[in-house]
């Protein structure tokens, strides 16, 4: 095993790769890095995953049966009374909250109402130092998160964000935020993987290694 | 108290007398001194015994039963060992005595010959007076006398010493204990039921409030109270008589757990500190001469304004950009508003490219001084004005603020409602214009009412006789059994993307979309291998719609049950079938924008096949959160066993437990103010307790049948 201490076992349920779903914006935006993902995760660790991916709506109490929820869009993000409420208790109770900006624009709607939101639910995003565990869960990633290819071809905000900015309690991340779009990174089938000379999509092998073990 | 001097030269025999005179004093001083200290030592024995008694028998500590019985115990043994007095005769003896034992011979007792003449007011003989004077002035009475002295009062004093010092170790161990139980618990001082509150060693304070400039709130003065609500950002002044306390502020939560000393001005023969409410609960710990008291500051924070969108009530698709939107919304503030508006955020564009922009409509603005609480507000929507295209989408919300000045003050928001406009290529059956309903609409309504037609045949069954109840039950179910076939086209319809047209697959039709057909209900196949969403493959049966699944087979059931004639059996089931139905609907609604492709990842064939290698990590435990009811039902079990000794701790135990349940147990909060009511009072706090206790523990009592013959607490 090359991978984190779980053994494949009937008692140990899979990963599930959970897509958060909310009332406003097109939460659904970046359909195939759930796929993405899950390959990762199967393709380096032994981890116990479940090969598809399910959407979770931010208003059911479902969201407590993943660690790890994944959010992101292009359009403004408004949670309702209930989304609040429910991504609140979701955070209290250990899970992580990934949002990811799939605008890849500072000034664009998404980051500025995703990053009111996550204030009121969470508390202020603060930037995450690139020594931090995340990235040297499982891969090591020596310059912090990886860049992406919007990024440096100058699209979105024409930024190259250094940090991921992250909500952190008692030295866990309850939610992590980034402007570098890997929606738009990862969001390829993963059968096309095998023309990439290098996986891009290897730090969503640590966001979950993360969520499952700290 | 001092004895004459016994040296120098004779005097005639007035002088002698009134030397004798003196000594006799001198020793009946001794005596009364001896006398009096060994009735302070009987006050102090008896209150220590009395004290521990009272302590033991928890029946409190009362100052004044306390004093009675020292002041009883004293005065008995004041009078019991009273002395009969010396007189001059038996003083005379006392110093021949002392006399002969330092010169070793025998008493020749011409002092007292001489005394007892002079007391008889008779002429003393000349040799008598001279050897009267040389036997006084041979025997050192001021040693004799200091030696009596020491003789009488040393143990005595001894005793007494001894017993001062257990009443001080006392009372410092009571207060010592009271401080660390106001410790332990977060707590402070005490008092008891059944008896008036102890009284105060640091005295009576008074609490001055003033809310912060910008509340425009008048300033609020209390008497000596124990715990205050103050808003965020108000100086609470507490003030008192006598020396200057310390004073140590702490924050309740535990979160924010730390203590800072407040300073402490004197003024005059006063003294007073100043300290800052915060957001949450804070505790003002003031200490002298050993003593403790607690003053609860509870912390309000100025809650952010609450806004509601009334208009327009609900989501909408627009095809034209036309019309004007009447908008209304409520704000709320608990202090008042300054400012309320309504915001739209436009965004234009599709794909991986989106502008955006940002419209404010129908602003309000207030004085704050003027604190206006509650307000509506009203505007216009005229989408023309906007401009809109084609798949733009507009997001609306009302936003008001208060008049709190802080930096990075939040402020208050309603829910958003969108609205999109819709693109000429796209059918949306939320348009403007009227559709049938669709299927899973029409089957809600169906199941609806073929439930309401079996409760009703379920009412009527006792008085039918059962061959008709079996007609009218089976003609329910073959209505069941069309709606179930309804259901069962709308399942597949979503499994394999396709209306109903010419290559419409049901289950079971031979095809392998994932779907098993187990007597009449529907199932996952688990034989099903098709995984991969490729070009002309049929979509994977996982996509399949639970809900509606579970209402097909729900209603398998209750049409089973209705066919053999049970309609009170087929009711749960339909009812299980009509709850399905409705999540579906509200599900549906969330897949306007179409249903996502779907990937499913071989995980056996992908299986480790990576080229990189990560480390291997373990995994961190975290630290198990403890069991916050049962620490709260400990503490609340200690401040209880507190009242009945120390009624002070036990309050300030109980404020302290009540602000900490204050945000996330508020039932448990409320349930403590009546505790801390009934200790405040005095008297029996003993339901008090019982019904705190009961709402920490969810505990629902159920009334008393009339046969009880007591009444249960």
């Amino acid at each position: 095993m090359n991978g984190i201490g779980f053994g494949i076992g009937s008692a140990v349920a899979p990963f599930v790769f959970a897509t958060a779903q909310y009332e406003s914006g097109d939460w659904d935006s970046a359909p195939l890095v759930p796929a993405n993902i899950i390959d990762s995760v199967a393709r380096y660790t032994s981890l116990p995953v479940r090969p598809q991916g399910v959407t979770v709506p931010l208003s059911s109490e479902a969201v407590f049966q993943y660690p790890l929820l994944y959010l992101t869009g292009h359009l403004p993000v408004r949670f309702t009374s209930r989304e609040s409420e429910v991504l609140r208790k979701y955070l209290d109770r250990g899970g992580l909250l990934f949002v990811d900006d799939h605008n890849h624009d500072v000034d664009g709607a998404f980051n500025k109402t995703a990053r009111e939101e996550i204030r009121r639910v969470a508390g202020p995003l603060q930037p995450l130092p690139n020594s931090h565990e995340l990235y040297r869960c499982f891969f090591v990633f020596e310059n912090g998160p990886p860049t992406t290819s919007h990024e440096m071809n100058g699209w979105g905000d024409n930024l190259v964000h250094e940090n991921l900015d992250a909500v952190v309690r008692d030295g866990r991340i309850r939610v992590l935020y980034s402007n570098k779009d890997y929606s738009s990174e990862w969001s390829f089938h993963p059968d096309n993987k095998r023309f990439l000379s290098v996986d891009n999509t290897r730090f969503g092998v640590n966001l979950v290694v993360y969520a499952l073990t700290r | 108290m001092s004895a004459a001097p016994a040296t120098g030269s004779l005097r005639p025999s007035g002088e002698l007398l009134g030397r004798m005179q003196r000594i006799q004093r001198t020793l009946n001083a001794v005596r009364t001194g001896r006398r009096a200290i060994l009735s302070i030592g009987a006050a102090f024995v008896t209150l220590i015994l009395v004290r521990g008694g009272l302590a033991s028998t928890n029946a409190g500590s009362a100052w004044w039963l306390l004093a009675a019985a020292a002041l009883l115990a004293g005065g008995a043994v004041w009078w019991g060992i009273r002395p009969s007095p010396r007189d001059l005769a038996r003083t005379a003896l006392w110093v021949e005595e002392y006399r002969a034992e330092q010169s070793g011979g025998a008493p020749d007792f011409a002092l007292t010959t001489a005394v007892e003449l002079l007391g008889a007011r008779s002429e003393l003989p000349a040799s008598l007076e001279q050897a009267a004077a040389r036997t006084l002035e041979v025997a050192r009475v001021d040693g004799a006398l200091a030696a009596e002295r020491r003789r009488a009062w040393q143990w005595p004093v001894v005793f007494v010493l001894c017993c001062v010092l257990l009443v001080l170790f006392d009372v410092t161990r009571a207060s010592n204990a009271r401080f660390e139980s106001a410790v332990a618990t977060g707590g402070g001082t005490a008092h008891s039921s059944g008896t008036a509150p102890a009284p105060v060693t640091l005295g009576t304070w008074r609490v001055r409030v003033q809310p912060p400039a910008y509340a425009a709130l008048p300033v609020q003065s209390f008497g000596d109270v124990s715990s205050v609500t103050a808003l965020s950002g108000s100086i609470v002044t507490v003030s008192g008589e006598g020396g200057v306390p310390t004073v140590q502020v702490a924050a309740v939560d535990s979160a924010t757990a730390g203590r800072s000393r407040a300073t402490v001005t004197a003024v005059g023969d006063d003294w007073r500190a100043s300290v800052v409410a915060t957001t949450s609960a804070q505790t003002a710990r003031l200490q002298r001469g050993g003593r403790t008291r607690l003053l609860i500051i509870e912390g309000r924070a100025d809650s952010v304004p609450r806004v509601s969108l009334e208009a327009p009530a609900r989501d909408s698709v627009f095809r034209e950009p036309t019309g004007v939107l009447p908008l209304s919304a409520t704000a709320a503030d608990d202090i008042g508003l300054t400012r309320a508006h309504f915001e739209l955020i436009v965004t234009s564009g599709e794909g991986e490219r989106f502008t955006v922009r940002t419209v404010l409509l129908g602003e309000q603005r207030w004085n704050a001084d003027a604190g206006s609480r509650v307000a509506r507000l009203r505007g216009r929507l005229d989408l023309a004005a906007l401009q809109l295209q084609a798949g733009d989408v507009v997001h609306l919300r009302a936003v008001a603020r208060d008049g709190h000045p802080g930096a990075e003050r939040e402020f208050g928001s309603s829910e958003t409602r969108a609205f999109r406009i819709a693109r000429p290529s796209e059918y949306d059956s939320v348009a403007v214009e009227p559709a049938p309903p669709p299927e899973v609409d029409k089957s809600l309504l169906s199941q609806r009412m073929l439930l309401l037609l079996t409760e009703k045949l379920d009412k009527a069954q006792r008085r039918l006789a059962r061959a008709e109840v079996l007609r009218e039950s089976q003609k329910l179910a073959r209505d069941q059994a069309r709606l179930r076939l309804a259901v069962g086209d709308v399942v597949f319809q979503r499994l394999s993307g396709e209306s109903a047209a010419e290559h419409a697959h049901t289950a079971g039709d031979g095809h392998d979309h994932g779907v098993d057909v187990q007597g009449g209900k529907l199932s996952l196949s688990t034989s099903s291998t098709t995984g991969m969403l490729e070009e002309g493959n049929d979509s994977p049966v996982i996509a399949i719609n639970q809900p509606l699944l579970e209402a097909y087979n729900a209603m398998w059931d209750a049409g089973r049950a209705l066919e053999q004639g049970d309609p009170h059996g087929a009711i749960p089931p339909m009812k299980r079938a009509l709850e399905a139905i409705e999540r579906s609907r509200a599900a549906s609604r969330l897949y306007l924008r179409g249903k996502p492709p779907q990937v499913i990842v071989d995980i056996a064939k992908v299986r480790l096949t990576g080229k990189d290698t990560g480390q291997v990590t373990t995994r961190s435990v975290r630290t198990a959160v403890p069991h916050r009811v049962a620490e709260r039902d400990a503490r609340l079990v200690r401040a209880a066993v507190l009242a009945s000794v120390n009624a002070d701790a036990a309050r300030d135990s109980v404020a302290l437990l009540r602000v900490e349940a204050l945000l996330d147990a508020p039932s448990f909060a409320a349930a403590l103010g009546a505790v801390l009511a009934g200790l405040e009072r005095g008297g029996d706090v003993t339901m008090p307790f019982v019904q705190a206790r009961r709402v920490l523990g969810n505990v629902v009592r159920a009334r008393s049948t009339s046969w009880s013959r007591g009444v249960s607490p």
